[in-house]
C-alpha cells in the first residue's frame, strides 16, 4: 500500500512539472517572440530597435528558453513568480489576498455543496427508476445547463432589483477581513451552488447505484436484513469511494468555478484578478494564477486518491502490479 | 449498429425530457443557420432609439442601449459561439478517437505518454487554460476555435481509450490479429467502429460543455469580440441597465440557457439510449 502510495505522490510531482512546462510553453515560447505577449503592438511600434533590444535584456528575454523556464519553474515552485512589468510588485503580493478570498468562497461553498449533494445523490439512487429518481434528474441537468453568469444575474435582478435585499455589485477591497467577505458572500455563494449541486449529485447518483449493485449489498439483502439497515450499514459505507472518485472530479472545478462569479458579483477573488491580469498583460500574474490554479487541482486529486488507495483493497493490489 | 440505433430512436422517442431536448436543439440550430434571412435588421446597425421596450412596433424586441434591434442581434447571438464549440469539439473527438484508441491498443510507453498529458491537462480546468492561450495569442474566433479543441481533447482521449480498453481482449481483435492484420487496420476498422457509440455520446455532452465555456468566456471578455452579438456578450454589455432594462439580460440568458438545457436532455437521452452513463464523463467547465 504505501509502495502504491508512494507511486501516486511521484505521478503528481512529475505532473506537477508538465503542468508548469505548459504554462511557460504557451504564455513565452508557443507565440512567437515573448516580447509581444509582453508589451503591446503599440508600445513595440513606438520603441525604436534598440529600446526593444534594451527591454528584451531587462526582461531577460535574451536568454535561451530552457534556460529561462528552469530559471521561472526553481522560483515558482518556492512561492515566487516575479513581479509585475508595468508597476514591478511582487506577483506573490497581488495575488495573496485574492487567493484566501476565493478559497474562503469555496470553502463555504463546498461545505454546503458536498452534504447537500450526497443527500439529494443518495435519494436520486436509492428511488432508480422511480418518481423522485425522475425530477431530481430533470432538475440536476437543468441545474448545470444554465450557466453560471446567467444564475448570478438573475439573483441580482430578483434579489437587488426587484426586491432590494442585496446591493448589485460587491464594493469591498480585496484585504477586507473575512466576516466582511462572509457578508457579502451570500448571492455569490447561492449562484454557484445551485450548479455544483446538481453536478455533484448526479456523480454521487452514479456511485450510490453502483454501491446498490455491488455483491457485498447483495448478501446483505439475501440475509434478510432489513432495507434501512442495509442503506445505513452497507450501501452508505460502500459508497464512500465511488464517492471519493466524484469528489476528486469535482475538487477540479471548484477554482475555475468561481471565475465568472467573481466577475459577476464584483467579490474580490482570484477570478476578478486574472482577468484583470489577462486584460493588462500582466504575463506573471497570470502564470501564477494558472499554475496555483492547477496544483490546488493536482494537490485535490491526489489526496482523493490516496484515500482510495488506503480503503480499497481491490484498487490497492491493482496499483502495486502496474 | 443498426439494431442499437433503432433502438436509440425509439429510446428518443418514449422519454418527455429528451424530446423537448431534441426539438429545442432542432429549433436553435434551426434559427442559427437561416437567421439571416429571418432578421428584420441589421445585427451591427444602429436603427432606432435606444433602450425601447419589447413590444415597439417596429422593434419586436426593443432596442438596445446604443440602438440596435434586439431580435436581430438574438437571432444573431448563437451563430458564432456554436460554430466555434461544434468545430472545436468535433475536431477534439476525432483526433481524440484515433490516440485513445491507438494508446488502449499499444499500450506500453505510448499509452504512458498520452496518459501524462491527458493528466497534465485535466488538472488545468476550463477558464484557467484558456486564459494563458487568450493572453498567448490574443483574441480571434480561430484562437477560440483550436483552443476549445485542445481543451476538450483530452478528457475526451480519456473516455474513448477506457471503452477502447473494454473492446482489446475481445475475440475479434485476436482473430482480426492472427489475419494478420496491421496494428492501423486493427485500430480503424476493427476497434474504431466498435468505440462509435461512445465517440457520439462523448461530441454531444463535449459540445454542450463548450458552448457554456464560450458563452462565459465571452461574458468575461475573453471571448467573441464586439460587436459580434453573442448571448454570453450581451448579457455582460447590458449588466449596467438591469435596473432601466433587465430583459436586455434575461433575454440572451433566456436564449443560451434553452439551448443548453436542450442539448443535455438530449444527450443524456442518447447516452441512456445506448446504454453509457452520460454523468460518468460530465464535466462543467
Amino acid at each position: 500500500m504505501l509502495r502504491a502510495m508512494l507511486r501516486r505522490l511521484m505521478l503528481s510531482v512529475l505532473i506537477i512539472f508538465l503542468v508548469a512546462v505548459f504554462v511557460f510553453l504557451a504564455t513565452e515560447v508557443l507565440p512567437g517572440d515573448a516580447l509581444d505577449v509582453y508589451l503591446s503592438e503599440d508600445d513595440v511600434a513606438a520603441m525604436s530597435a534598440e529600446d526593444i533590444e534594451k527591454k528584451r535584456r531587462e526582461l531577460g528575454l535574451d536568454v535561451p528558453a530552457p534556460v529561462r523556464f528552469f530559471t521561472w519553474f526553481g522560483k515558482a515552485i518556492v512561492g515566487d513568480f516575479g513581479t509585475t512589468i508595468v508597476d514591478d510588485i511582487p506577483v506573490t503580493e497581488i495575488i495573496v489576498n485574492p487567493l484566501l478570498n476565493s478559497l474562503l468562497l469555496g470553502g463555504v461553498i463546498t461545505a454546503i455543496t458536498i452534504p447537500v449533494a450526497f443527500l439529494i445523490g443518495a435519494g436520486a439512487g436509492y428511488w432508480r427508476g422511480r418518481r423522485p429518481d425522475a425530477v431530481i434528474s430533470t432538475a440536476s441537468i437543468i441545474g448545470y445547463s444554465i450557466p453560471d453568469f446567467v444564475i448570478g444575474m438573475v439573483l441580482i435582478i430578483v434579489f437587488a432589483v426587484w426586491i432590494p435585499l442585496f446591493p448589485a455589485v460587491i464594493t469591498i477591497f480585496n484585504d477586507a477581513p473575512a466576516s466582511a467577505l462572509l457578508a457579502v458572500s451570500l448571492l455569490p455563494a447561492a449562484t454557484v451552488i445551485i450548479g455544483h449541486v446538481a453536478h455533484l449529485s448526479r456523480l454521487l447518483r452514479a456511485g450510490f447505484i453502483e454501491a446498490m449493485n455491488s455483491d457485498y449489498v447483495e448478501r446483505a439483502r439475501l440475509s434478510g436484513i432489513p432495507e434501512f439497515r442495509i442503506v445505513l450499514r452497507h450501501v452508505l459505507p460502500a459508497s464512500v469511494i465511488p464517492t471519493l472518485n466524484a469528489m476528486a472530479l469535482y475538487a477540479a472545478g471548484v477554482l475555475s468555478g468561481l471565475i465568472v462569479v467573481e466577475k459577476v458579483f464584483g467579490y474580490p477573488g482570484l477570478g476578478v484578478e486574472l482577468i484583470k491580469a489577462v486584460d493588462t498583460r500582466e504575463v506573471h500574474v497570470v502564470q501564477a494564477i494558472a499554475f496555483l490554479g492547477a496544483v490546488l487541482v493536482v494537490f485535490m486529486n491526489l489526496l482523493a486518491d490516496l484515500a482510495i488507495i488506503a480503503l480499497d483493497p481491490r484498487v490497492r493490489s491493482h496499483v502495486s502490479q502496474q | 449498429m443498426s439494431a442499437s440505433s433503432s433502438r436509440a430512436i425509439q429510446v428518443l422517442t418514449h422519454s418527455p425530457g429528451t424530446m423537448i431536448g431534441v426539438v429545442l436543439v432542432m429549433l436553435h440550430l434551426a434559427v442559427a443557420v437561416f437567421a439571416p434571412l429571418l432578421i428584420p435588421y441589421g445585427e451591427t446597425q444602429l436603427v432606432g432609439a435606444p433602450l425601447l421596450a419589447p413590444g415597439h412596433p417596429d422593434f419586436l424586441l426593443g432596442t438596445d442601449a446604443i440602438g440596435r434591434d434586439y431580435f436581430s442581434r438574438l437571432l444573431m447571438g448563437g451563430r458564432t459561439s456554436i460554430t466555434v464549440a461544434m468545430v472545436g469539439v468535433l475536431g477534439a473527438v476525432l483526433f481524440a478517437t484515433l490516440i485513445g484508441v491507438s494508446a488502449a491498443y499499444i499500450g506500453g510507453l505510448y499509452d504512458d505518454v498520452v496518459m501524462r498529458i491527458v493528466d497534465t491537462k485535466l488538472s488545468m480546468p476550463g477558464i484557467l487554460f484558456v486564459s494563458l492561450f487568450v493572453i498567448g495569442f490574443g483574441r480571434s474566433v480561430v484562437v477560440l476555435t483550436i483552443v476549445i479543441g485542445i481543451s476538450y481533447f483530452p478528457g475526451a482521449v480519456r473516455t474513448i481509450r477506457a471503452q477502447a480498453l473494454t473492446q482489446v481482449p475481445l475475440d475479434y481483435v485476436k482473430a482480426a490479429r492472427l489475419r494478420g492484420e496491421s496494428a492501423l487496420s486493427v485500430i480503424l476498422r476493427e476497434l474504431t467502429p466498435n468505440v462509435a457509440e461512445v465517440v457520439v455520446v462523448e461530441f454531444a455532452i463535449r459540445t454542450s460543455s463548450a458552448i457554456l465555456i464560450v458563452s462565459a468566456l465571452s461574458f468575461l471578455g475573453l471571448g467573441i469580440s464586439p460587436p459580434t452579438p453573442d448571448w454570453g456578450l450581451m448579457v455582460s454589455e447590458s449588466v449596467n441597465q438591469i435596473y432601466a432594462a433587465p430583459w436586455l439580460v434575461l433575454l440572451p440568458a433566456a436564449f443560451i440557457s434553452s439551448l443548453v438545457v436542450g442539448l443535455n436532455f438530449a444527450s443524456d437521452g442518447l447516452a441512456n439510449a445506448l446504454g453509457l452513463d452520460a454523468a460518468r464523463g460530465l464535466h462543467r467547465s
